[in-house]
């Protein structure tokens, strides 16, 4: 009977070691964190807009089809990486793209896009960063994806690579 | 220089270094002019964690976000925001990660009741070896 007691707490230990070892296995990034918004309607805000004289309000820019949200920046080089993913997310019928030019000089940005090209159809400034923290962005660049409802489907921390590329087609085609 | 000297040397750059650390994060732009409130906005800000360091608090970190975060929780003080509502206000928002002390809820029962089960477990364990030790002599 004792030694049938003495086997719990071995077994309570070995479970838990199982646990910490399926986390360790699993692919996962510990410096990724999940979005505390996802299936949460966009958060509300105005703001000054590039390139065109009137102010961007958010509730006239979502609902009604799918919407690309990509915080980016001229002095963030993961920026310009996946910028070339972003302009072909432009060439997809019924997905609108919205940019966040997050804590950026104007002019830089607009050179920016003159070069590598504009691939957003409307782009909201950020000069203090507290639209980044309405989004819980806590690193540019950053992209979600918005439904036509206006609710947050997905959250990418981090530069399009072709795989992430890949799995927002997926989404993409999903929400469609 | 004998080893009394180099011990107080060295003793009065630990302290200096020591008490100096809060005042190089927060910069004087930031502080509120009411003593009070600032003094509300620093407590608040040693329970956020800051999102790029992750094991800091925003009241220690200099990463131009903590900085953010910290301007923010003195905008929402000023707005008349009690700490609970500041807090809701950055958990809607960041999730419970952004707390440095993770609440007790459902969801982390075992962060909070583990370490007492593997305690109790330990005691058992104890328990029980003392007990055939001591029949075997």
């Amino acid at each position: 009977m004792k030694k049938k007691i003495a086997i719990v707490p071995s077994i309570i230990f070995l479970f838990v070691l199982s646990i910490f070892f399926y986390l360790l296995l699993i692919e996962r990034d510990t410096s990724k964190l999940p979005s505390n918004l996802l299936n949460k309607n966009i958060p509300q805000f105005e703001a000054e807009s590039l390139l065109k004289t009137e102010t961007f309000i958010s509730s006239n820019e979502f609902g009604g089809e799918i919407v690309l949200v990509n915080f980016f920046a001229t002095w963030c080089q993961p920026c310009r990486d996946e910028h070339n993913y972003i302009r072909r997310f432009s060439n997809k019928k019924k997905i609108k793209i919205i940019g966040i030019n997050y804590k950026d000089d104007s002019k830089k940005t607009i050179n920016w896009l003159n070069n590598l090209g504009n691939p957003y159809s409307s782009i909201a400034l950020d000069w203090n960063g507290k639209i980044a923290i309405e989004w819980g962005v806590y690193g540019i660049p950053e992209t979600f994806v918005v439904n036509p409802d206006g609710i947050i489907k997905y959250r990418h921390v981090g530069p399009i690579t072709n795989k992430v590329y890949n799995k927002i087609n997926l989404l993409l085609e999903e929400i469609k | 220089m004998n080893i009394k000297k180099t011990f107080l040397v060295l003793l009065t750059f630990s302290l200096f270094q020591f008490f100096s650390h809060s005042s190089f994060t927060i910069e004087p732009d930031e502080i509120l002019k009411d003593q009070k409130l600032e003094l509300r906005a620093r407590n608040i800000s040693k329970n956020i964690r800051c999102m790029v360091c992750q094991n800091q608090s925003i009241d220690d970190s200099s990463a131009p976000l903590a900085k953010d975060l910290r301007l923010l929780i003195r905008d929402k003080i000023l707005d008349g925001y009690n700490d609970k509502e500041v807090y809701t206000y950055l958990t809607d928002r960041y999730g419970d990660f952004i707390l440095l002390k993770p609440p007790f809820k459902l969801s982390t029962l075992a962060l909070w009741f583990l370490p007492f089960v593997f305690f109790l477990i330990g005691i058992f364990l104890v328990f029980f070896h003392n007990k055939k030790s001591k029949k075997k002599y």
